[in-house]
């Protein structure tokens, strides 16, 4: 076998890959198009913190959320310093967002997030 | 007897461009609206032998730019922009083929990740210009590769997609993976 007959198989291969890949995007969508969380708190936690912590706040990528915030940070202001400052690989949010949205998406994930 | 042949209509230089643009730009544009509307799993479905998902990404995403960086170099010789080796080999080009390839196949998962796991994201500015960076990313690799197996097509068409596509990659690696390794506190582990 050439050289050129492995670069073509490869290429080949990278297109079925590529045909898996959008197969795969639209066979495991699990509900796009979903109404929009109808709370501001729940807004903001969907727009900016879903990605990482989980929809559901279970986690993902950061660590879970929902249960567990109130028990982290039993005072509600550190919870509030850390989403507005950030910490390690989280991000700072004080700069994109007010402090009353701060306080509003915290509240939620110590409250409704999950429930 | 044999029957005449048939010619087929051809198609303008200006209508393949912009077929070629087209078609990259949809592909742009449908994994934009994909990534926004579909509503983001937040799961992680691989970490093959890394210690977590974003350990893979990060990694598959700095492979891809470290291979994307030796297509380019690649490239250039095939153009002529270097001088060595001097004499190109007849395997370059392709090499050249062989390390996109590669690049791309390695990219999937990472974006497959992001698509479905984390969607389109604006919260802040660094997400954002990843988001539709990444978008970008994909459209102009349909342009590139259908543009390769055009003919005719204008002599800066290549060169200027390509460029696009590596500068698209390497944003994408400045606003996640850079990103990742530089902004811990603490030490990560890789595996």
């Amino acid at each position: 076998m050439t050289f050129k007959q492995i670069v073509r198989g490869i290429e080949a291969l990278a297109l079925v890959a590529a045909l898996v890949f959008v197969v795969l995007l639209f066979a495991n969508d699990g509900g796009g198009g979903e109404a929009a969380p109808a709370s501001g708190g729940a807004q903001l936690y969907s727009a900016n913190c879903a990605g990482c912590h989980g929809v559901d706040g279970g986690g993902g990528l950061g660590p879970a959320l929902a249960g567990e915030v109130t028990t982290a940070f039993p005072d509600i202001e550190d919870q509030i310093t850390l989403v507005s400052e950030g910490r390690g690989s989280m991000p700072a949010f004080g700069g994109d967002l007010s402090e009353e949205q701060l306080r509003q998406l915290v509240e939620y994930t110590r409250t409704d997030l999950g429930s | 007897m044999a029957a005449p042949a048939v010619e087929s209509p051809r198609l303008s230089t200006n209508t393949k461009l912009l077929g070629v643009l087209l078609a990259g730009a949809a592909a742009s544009v449908l994994l934009g609206v994909y990534a926004d509307s579909h509503t983001p799993s937040g799961e992680k479905p691989y970490t093959l032998f890394f210690s977590d998902t974003i350990q893979l990404k990060a990694w598959f995403a700095t492979a891809a730019v470290i291979l994307a960086v030796v297509q380019v170099l690649l490239a250039m010789r095939i153009y002529g922009k270097l001088d060595w080796p001097k004499k190109v080999p007849p395997w370059l080009g392709d090499a050249h083929r062989l390390t996109g390839t590669v690049a791309f196949l390695v990219s999937l998962p990472v974006a497959y990740h992001c698509l479905w796991a984390l969607g389109f994201q604006s919260g802040t500015t660094r997400v954002l210009i990843h988001s539709v960076v990444g978008c970008i990313f994909y459209g102009a690799f349909v342009t590139k590769v259908l543009s390769v197996r055009m003919h005719n097509l204008p002599n800066w068409v290549l060169p200027v997609i390509g460029g696009l596509v590596f500068a698209a990659l390497v944003v994408i690696f400045l606003t996640s993976s850079l990103w990742f390794f530089t902004s811990s506190d603490a030490p990560r582990p890789i595996f």
